[in-house]
């Protein structure tokens, strides 16, 4: 090994996956109370806790991810993912749009299909801004 | 570059904030439009003309939220068992918001149609299923849909219909003592007609009255048919209508 061979910053590493842990954490808090807040309320819907779950974990992973992958090309990679993962996420757990809720002889049901086709627009802005975003990056990024 | 990132950006977010935004605020108007008395349904009527049944509920919303709404309707399945029998809809008319609307809720359903679709139901009492659906939509972009499933009993217009038959061979009469109980919610009033036929399917005679029960009451009543003597066999096919709709069909065979 060279002199002149740059040693990896282990120190500056554990400061980038410190920051991410503690803007993780602060999501995970917000996460919480928007668990707290809705738990009740949209107990009664079928798979909540399930669909919850996996909306909160997907997200923190992301914060997580793109929060460790400040000043690189993949910051942008991991938002394009993170809004396609929105878009199949949001399809799913709505039911395309539409939710049904039982109980004993009454059948409620909510059809917001303009709603979640707006929602899916904003993610695919979202895909076209991460792309432009990288594209922009990889233009300012020095050459080797 | 730059400035079209920060044009999606901000688009973004004010997307985002309308979106998250909208469900809140039609929740908010609808809990408004809840309260107090800003909705009300009186007590439906039901009336019996042409052969048509109607149900007519007055309907009167004080839309005191902040939005439209639009696509109301009534939806009503009757069914027996799994089998639909009839489905009625009745759309109602849109209420801007800060509007007052008193309309009526009309429901038509033909009797013919009704029994066509299941006979037993003009002799034999039986369980309706009803499914009883409110749709309409709020801000053109939500659509709310509350439907209720519950059972009826189906009071039979012709129930327990029994005939004693007897056959005078010497002026080739038959005479029907007809009974039966009005258990529908509806008074039966309208032609009642016997037909005969003989073996060979061919009309030997027939005859009617003009029925005119009120509902609960019980009817009884002797009428005579004269035959085409030449045409009647042992067996006589006895065929009973009222208005259009097939009551009964019963074979006799002469002693």
């Amino acid at each position: 090994m060279s002199e002149l061979e740059p040693k990896p910053d282990r120190r500056r590493f554990s400061f980038r996956v410190a920051r991410a842990f503690l803007i993780t954490a602060a999501y995970a808090v917000f996460w919480l109370i928007i668990w707290f807040l809705t738990s009740t309320l949209l107990a009664s819907f079928p798979e909540y806790q399930k669909l919850f779950s996996v909306i909160a974990l997907g997200l923190l992973f992301f914060t997580f991810a793109i929060a460790l992958a400040e000043g690189t090309i993949y910051k942008y990679i991991l938002k394009i993912i993170r809004a396609f993962f929105l878009i199949a996420y949001l399809t799913y757990a709505t039911n395309s749009g539409v939710l049904k809720v039982s109980f004993e002889n009454l059948v409620f049901t909510v059809e917001f299909v303009p709603l979640l086709a707006l929602m899916i627009v904003i993610n695919l802005l979202e895909i076209a801004k991460g792309l432009l975003q990288a594209i922009e990056f990889a233009a300012h990024s020095p050459k080797d | 570059m730059r400035l079209t990132i920060k044009a999606l950006g901000w688009t973004i977010i004010l997307l985002w904030i309308f979106t998250l935004a909208l469900p809140v605020s039609v929740a908010f108007s609808l809990m408004k439009l809840a309260e107090g008395r800003n909705l009300g349904i009186q007590e439906p009527t039901f009336m019996l003309s042409n052969g048509n049944i109607s149900i007519s509920m007055p309907i009167y919303v004080n839309n005191t939220g902040f939005y439209d709404i639009s696509e109301a309707g009534v939806k009503i399945r009757i069914g027996k068992a799994d089998k639909t029998i009839v489905t009625l809809y009745r759309d109602l008319p849109n209420i801007p918001a800060g509007q007052m609307v008193n309309t009526s809720c009309i429901l038509t359903a033909s009797l013919t149609d009704f029994f066509q679709k299941d006979c037993t139901l003009l002799t034999e009492d039986a369980n309706l299923n009803v499914n009883a659906a409110l749709h309409f939509r709020v801000a053109y972009a939500i659509a709310f849909n509350v439907a209720q499933n519950f059972s009826t009993r189906w009071g039979a217009p012709f129930h327990n219909l029994t005939y004693i038959l007897a056959y005078d061979g010497a002026t080739h009469t038959f005479s029907f003592s007809i009974s039966f109980n009005n258990h529908a919610f509806f008074p039966l009033s309208g032609p009642f007609e016997i037909r005969l036929y003989n073996s060979s399917n061919y009309e030997i005679g027939k005859t009617s009255l003009y029925l005119d029960v009120p509902s609960g009451e019980f009817f009884q009543e002797t009428v005579d048919v004269a035959v085409d003597p030449l045409g009647v066999t042992n067996r006589v096919l006895i065929r009973m209508f009222f208005a259009d709709l097939h009551v009964l069909e019963t074979e006799w065979i002469l002693p």
